[in-house]
């Protein structure tokens, strides 16, 4: 056996720009010490070993094996954890590979597992060959997810002293071909980019900065213009949407740019970004769920979403869990597209109108939404008087959002194990498909008034990254809503 | 297997009075602590009239609705899921399958511990539920049933 190895100098530089990350408050404090020396002085001390010293500590502790059994990872300086990980049960390998780590050969590599109790991956590997991962991937495609796992590796790999290496081409089964291959065409990522609702929230910092401007700046302006002065108020309003929108649209191309999925054996891999080249693998087998995703932009333009959910944080911390397999596809290839990676997608929209919410049900929707708004809009409304028109705006929002959830809602139960579930929620059209097996458990609502009604609320649970995710369809007639329920006690 | 809806056992109303006594002495000893407030920090006497009337109505109103409670809370157990039923205004219903449970936990605080029931939490991958309470030896029959069916569907699904 060979002896574990530490990752690559260059790692030291990703650790430390990490603690960078994670401590560039202590720098903050530091700047606002500078009168008193001593303090100043200590808090160099500190900022030195949090940016510098703990990462270099840390890097030198940490070092990796790879085995035809599982990957060991030793790290820990005055803890030591010695971390084993089987190939089956890792979930997803996701490698990461800024540009200048890329003339080295070098990633950053990380592992996850189903464990229920961390929020961070179970392993990262700031900078380490590209064939690590390489051979990582090439143990688990001879892997199955069963207790015999370690038997059938090792017959796979009779000499494990020469796997240490790379996966060599006279290995068996090294390179399993491609079953399926789509990249993103660069017009798709375009209206892909554009339609991001990213520039909400920074649209939101840059009219809090806005207000931030000294008055006096305005004031002379005002005061040189006063006849302009809407003019300019709607100016700089546009200007400050554009420039969030640019800086949204920009973000989602380069994180999406040159989008590359491929079915690998039971293996997908997506591979993503410019500056940041992020490879994610997951086996097929561990999908919990598949959600295909449309915000109210993208449904004008007919470019659709395709991710799947995994029992695993998946994904970097910015897809919130979610492994993305189709960024954006045009609607009308969606059915034809999909299907070859996820087997059990239908191959042409479903009709989605077993479950609804039609007719009078859809004021109930209605009603929630302009009764949740009620309340933040009354108070608003007593404070700033004056700026009441916006706030009717946020009333007919939430009557249209009501309108809207009405409209998505919808379900069907596609093949006797197979459920496909759709909601509306923020302006964003949902539709799930979900395998019976993977459905946690399944809920019904019905309040007093419902039931004279005849209404009933759907919850459906499925796993999600290390949380639950349920999927709510409100207001649906009891009996729709009961022979969902009464199908899932029967399949399972 | 018996299939037929279940109550849960009659003690648990004696635990649920007690733990309204016990929410009641609670809130009373806040009352008590606002109407130091008012003596000694002069406090509007209002606060204490609202804690007041609302400590007695919250304890009424719990005691009054234990019979309903425990008319509408209901479990179910069958060769192949869990079902649980609970509320009057709001009714709910849920269904979990024994073959997605992960693990079956009891346990009891003092009270019931004293009258011989424990609570039985069963959680699947995603999701825990809850039954507020059972006989000892009835919860324990029921983790090892349902242990047993999950092992047994995991062994078909392999």
């Amino acid at each position: 056996m060979t002896k574990p190895k530490r990752t690559h100098p260059l790692g030291l530089l990703l650790h430390i720009a990490h603690s960078i990350k994670d401590y560039w408050y202590l720098l903050i404090l530091l700047i606002s010490l500078y009168k008193q020396p001593v303090w100043f002085a200590l808090g160099w001390v500190l900022v030195i070993i949090a940016i510098l010293v703990w990462p270099i500590i840390r890097w030198a502790t940490l070092s990796y094996r790879v085995t035809p059994q599982a990957v060991e990872i030793n790290s820990g300086v005055f803890v030591r954890h010695h971390e084993h990980i089987p190939y089956a049960r890792i979930q997803t390998v996701q490698r990461k590979q800024w540009f200048f780590l890329a003339p080295f050969k070098l990633e950053e590599v990380s592992i996850e597992t189903a464990s229920h109790d961390d929020n961070k991956p179970e392993a990262r590997l700031a900078a380490v060959p590209t064939t690590l991962a390489d051979q990582i991937d090439h143990y688990r495609q001879g892997t199955p997810a069963t207790e015999t796992a370690t038997t059938e590796t090792v017959r796979a790999a009779p000499n494990p002293d020469a796997t240490e290496t790379t996966a060599s081409p006279e290995q068996p089964a090294v390179e399993i071909p491609a079953a399926a291959h789509y990249r993103i065409n660069n017009r798709t990522l375009f209206k892909f980019a554009v339609t991001s609702t990213g520039f909400i929230p920074l649209l939101l910092i840059l009219l809090a900065l806005y207000n931030k401007i000294p008055r006096s700046w305005t004031d002379t302006l005002i005061s040189d213009a006063t006849h302009l002065a809407l003019i300019i108020l709607v100016a700089g309003a546009l200007v400050v949407i554009l420039i969030a929108w640019v800086g949204a649209f920009l973000w989602t191309y380069l994180r999406y740019y040159h989008f590359d999925v491929t079915l690998q054996g039971d293996q997908l891999k997506t591979a993503k970004g410019f500056f940041q080249r992020n490879t994610i693998t997951a086996p097929l087998r561990r999908i919990q769920a598949i959600r295909i995703k449309q915000n109210v932009f993208r449904q004008w333009l007919h470019i659709q979403t395709v991710q799947v959910l995994l029992a695993s944080k998946a994904a970097s911390e910015d897809d919130d869990d979610d492994l993305v397999i189709l960024p954006a596809v045009p609607q009308a290839q969606l059915y034809d597209v999909a299907p070859d990676f996820l087997g059990w997608l239908p191959d042409h929209t479903p009709d989605l109108g077993d479950l609804n919410v039609a007719d009078r049900r859809k004021w109930y929707l209605v009603r929630n939404a302009l009764l949740v708004a009620l309340v933040p809009v009354a108070i608003a409304t007593w404070f700033w008087p004056h700026l009441w028109w916006l706030f009717a705006l946020v009333l007919v929002l939430a009557y249209f959002q009501g309108l809207f959830a009405a409209r998505q809602t919808g379900g069907h139960l596609m093949t006797p194990t197979m459920l496909a579930l759709q909601t509306g929620h923020v302006w964003t059209k949902e539709t799930y498909y979900l395998p019976a097996e993977m459905i946690q458990s399944m809920r019904l609502e019905q309040s007093v008034w419902m039931k004279r009604k005849q209404l009933m609320h759907l919850i459906v649970n499925v796993r999600h990254g290390n949380k639950n995710q349920s999927i709510e369809l409100r207001y649906l007639r009891a009996e729709q809503a009961q022979r969902i329920y009464d199908w899932y006690l029967h399949t399972v | 297997m018996s299939t037929e809806n279940h109550h849960l056992p009659q003690r648990i109303k004696l635990i649920w009075r007690l733990s309204a006594v016990g929410s009641f002495i609670a809130l009373l000893v806040i009352t008590g602590l606002i109407w130091l407030a008012y003596k000694y920090w002069d406090w509007p006497f209002w606060l204490v009239t609202i804690f007041a009337a609302f400590t007695i109505l919250e304890f009424i109103g719990e005691v009054a609705l234990i019979p309903y409670r425990y008319r509408f809370t209901r479990y179910q157990i069958s060769a192949v899921a869990v079902e649980m039923q609970s509320g009057m205004i709001f009714k709910k219903r849920v269904a979990i399958p024994i073959a997605r449970v992960q693990n079956v936990t009891l346990n009891a605080g003092p009270l019931l511990q004293w009258q011989k029931l424990t609570k039985v939490s069963i959680a699947t991958a995603s999701t825990n539920h809850g039954i507020e309470g059972l006989e000892l030896d009835e919860a324990e029959a029921l983790r090892e049933q349902i242990m047993r069916l999950a092992r047994e569907a995991r062994h078909d699904q392999a």
